[in-house]
């Protein structure tokens, strides 16, 4: 074996030790389970789904219209004309009537509203282009939420060139070309409900776009975070453990809990002020990007009620601080079986994947996209909870910041539980290899080897 | 008068693996004892659990009359360990370490006192206000025991106090150690130089795989197997 060999030989049987397999493993498997997942977001978001129609015309281009909007249905969804049909419903409502409109979409189910003026047929008649409107509930955003949006325009449209085309040689005269361009369109408005209140001139994706804007910031921010205290501690213990100074502080006259809760208290407060630093930064971040993007024509949140009052932000701060402690009480009890600083390095990764996850998933996928069983995994998981607050306190939806809180606060006294059980237990000491179960794991399958306590 | 340690019948457990096995023996107050033993024999693993730091399968450690399993908040008030090879907090400077280890036994103990006390046994000069992380090893050595010794003990366990250190530093500590225990300190040592050993303690067990082999006087030891000086002891024992 040459010496280069050698080297690269030592090198990797300690930088590809059991535990960095396995976390690169759990990354790989994690990815193509989010990869699917959002597949089928975006898959959801692409198959047909139930729109409404309002169109209460009796002239000779009705049944056209009808059947031209299907076609328009059939183009853009990727279905036939007569699925189309089953996908379209036809409200007998008032089209002024917007109440009823809405109240149809939650009623039914349905993606949207397209609004056909009952004087589509006297219109064509003297040549004037009609107006259909667009009606939408806004519930929630995520990255593909705004596919609808554009959905809605794109039936009008190919419905109006459908109608178009069937119109060429009935209509002549000099205005006849510019009529024939547009004989519909989609100018009469666009209507979205927000939080209970309807606005006019506003899409989905504006509303969208400019959500995903702000609320991308917070899974990072408390990703970052998470990361950098859990590794101070987890270090810190791996430093207190090579350096022996938790021998000696483990045999002054305190409690154990003293120990365990003034390392904790003390991250905590570190990671909280790095949290508000953060959020602060923020803040002067949403601040210019918000005068900056208005110009671009993304939206002003405020103007639709969509900001986080002063009462969210302390509950947000308070989600992020029960999250720092549930991260670092994780971290203390991996920080337990560390024997060195650098093996401490390593086991931050479990709490790493577990910040990672949540934050790529709320980048792409709200709360309602994910399904019972991927909400059920998303709970489960602590830092969680801080990471789709924002988006949460914005659309009023307290219950699940209450479950969240309430669920993070269980979490952190179990996490204390456990560690001051390890700390006085002698696996801080010796780590898990003395016990009975490593022991007959290691006589199994791996070689005999002395514990460097045993002096 | 009471002993200051007693260790009766104690073993500790691993698994299904015995690291200690029946060991007792007991030290008098003011005394120094020595344990030696080879490698693995089971020394740290007596230390720590006198120390309260592993838990006793069986058996019982009393410390100043206290058992270490029921009372070990009292026990860690009545004694002082000093690990092999450990540091301190490096970013810390050595009067701010000792200021740091002084306040978990203030008010009880006078803290000033304390300090004081600690700044001279560690007699670093200037450097005790310079980070631990550029002081020597001698120098960590002698901060180390500062930190042990200054909240005044009644029973001090030291586990291989001069390892690695030059001729100056490890006579200087040992002088140190002689000296706590004229002042009334129970010290009890785990060191692998017997030297040492013989020159500093007043008695001497030997542990090997776990058990207790051998328990006496330097003196008595060398009679006993008629040896020139106790290194030859631990030799001839560890082959018998």
């Amino acid at each position: 074996m040459s010496a280069l060999t050698n080297i690269v030989s030592k090198e990797l049987r300690e930088l590809l030790t059991p535990g960095t397999i396995l976390s690169v493993v759990v990354v790989v498997v994690m990815l193509g389970i989010l990869g699917t997942a959002l597949s089928g977001e975006v898959e959801s978001t692409a198959t047909p789904s139930d729109i409404g129609i309002v169109y209460d015309d009796t002239g000779m281009y009705s049944e056209q219209m009808q059947d031209d909007l299907a076609y328009g249905y059939a183009a853009v969804y990727g279905t036939t004309t007569d699925a189309a049909t089953d996908h379209m419903i036809y409200l007998t409502v008032a089209e002024t009537d917007s109440d009823a409109i809405l109240q149809a979409i939650t009623d039914r189910g349905l993606a949207y509203v397209i609004v056909i003026p009952s004087a589509l047929s006297a219109n064509i008649a003297v040549e004037q282009t009609t107006s259909a409107s667009v009606y939408y509930i806004y519930e929630n955003s995520g990255l593909f939420d705004d596919v609808s949006s554009s959905a809605a325009n794109s039936v009008v449209y190919y419905a109006a060139n459908q109608l178009s085309q069937q119109l060429t040689g009935e209509i002549t005269g000099e205005a006849a070309a510019a009529f024939l361009a547009a004989p519909l369109a989609a100018s009469g408005g666009t209507y979205t409900q927000i939080n209970g209140t309807l606005y006019s001139d506003i899409a989905p994706s504006t509303i969208s776009t400019s959500m995903m804007s702000q609320t991308l910031m917070v899974p990072l921010i408390v990703m970052i975070v998470i990361i950098m205290v859990g590794s101070v501690v987890i270090s810190s213990m791996g430093s207190e453990k090579e350096n022996k100074t938790l021998e000696t502080l483990l045999t002054v006259p305190i409690r154990r809990t003293t120990i365990v809760t003034g390392k904790l208290l003390a991250a905590a407060i570190c990671g909280l002020i790095y949290g508000i630093a953060y959020m602060i930064g923020m803040l002067l971040y949403m601040r210019g990007l918000t005068t900056a993007t208005t110009l671009d024509g993304t939206a002003d949140l405020a103007a639709f009620g969509l900001t986080m009052t002063g009462t969210d932000w302390i509950l947000l701060m308070v989600l992020l601080f029960l999250a720092i402690f549930a991260a670092l009480g994780i971290c203390m009890i991996l920080g337990a079986f560390t024997k060195n600083y650098k093996m401490a390095q390593t086991m931050i990764m479990p709490v790493s994947i577990l910040a990672i996850i949540p934050m790529f998933v709320f980048m792409f996928m709200s709360w309602d996209g994910l399904g019972t069983v991927g909400q059920a995994l998303m709970f489960l998981i602590p830092f969680t909870h801080p990471m789709m607050a924002m988006n949460n306190l914005i659309f009023g939806n307290y219950t699940l910041i209450a479950a969240g809180a309430a669920y993070l606060v269980v979490f952190d006294v179990i996490m204390i539980w456990l560690t001051v059980r390890i700390y006085n237990s002698d696996i801080l000491i010796t780590g898990i290899d003395q016990t009975k179960t490593a022991r007959t794991l290691k006589r199994l399958f791996g070689k005999k080897k002395h514990h460097d306590d045993e002096q | 008068m009471e002993d200051a340690l007693v260790l009766k019948d104690v073993c500790k457990v691993y698994g299904d693996r015995e690291a200690v096995r029946n060991l007792s023996f007991s030290v008098q107050p003011g005394k120094i004892f020595g344990l030696i033993g080879p490698n693995g024999a089971g020394k740290t693993t007596t230390l720590r659990m006198i120390c309260t730091i592993l838990r006793v399968t069986s058996g019982t450690i009393e410390v100043c009359g206290h058992n270490v399993m029921k009372e070990g908040a009292l026990v860690r008030k009545d004694i002082s360990y000093l690990p092999e090879d450990a540091g301190a907090y490096k970013e810390l400077t050595g009067r701010t370490y000792l200021k740091f280890m002084a306040r978990f036994f203030s008010p009880e103990k006078d803290f000033d006192g304390m300090m004081a006390r600690g700044l001279h046994i560690a007699n670093l000069g200037d450097r005790i206000d310079s980070k631990v992380s550029t002081y020597s090893k001698g120098m960590m050595r002698r901060l180390l025991i500062a930190r042990a010794i200054m909240p005044e003990p009644k029973v001090a366990i030291m586990d291989e106090i001069t390892s690695g250190l030059d001729v100056m530093n490890a006579y200087e500590i040992r002088e140190l150690v002689r000296q706590i225990a004229q002042a009334g300190v129970t010290v009890l040592i785990s060191s692998h130089n017997m030297f040492e050993v013989e020159s500093l303690c007043d008695r001497v067990g030997m542990i090997n795989h776990g058990e207790l082999v051998l328990c006496g006087t330097p003196a008595e030891l060398k009679e006993q197997f008629a040896a020139r000086n106790l290194e030859e002891v631990f030799i001839k024992a560890v082959k018998a």
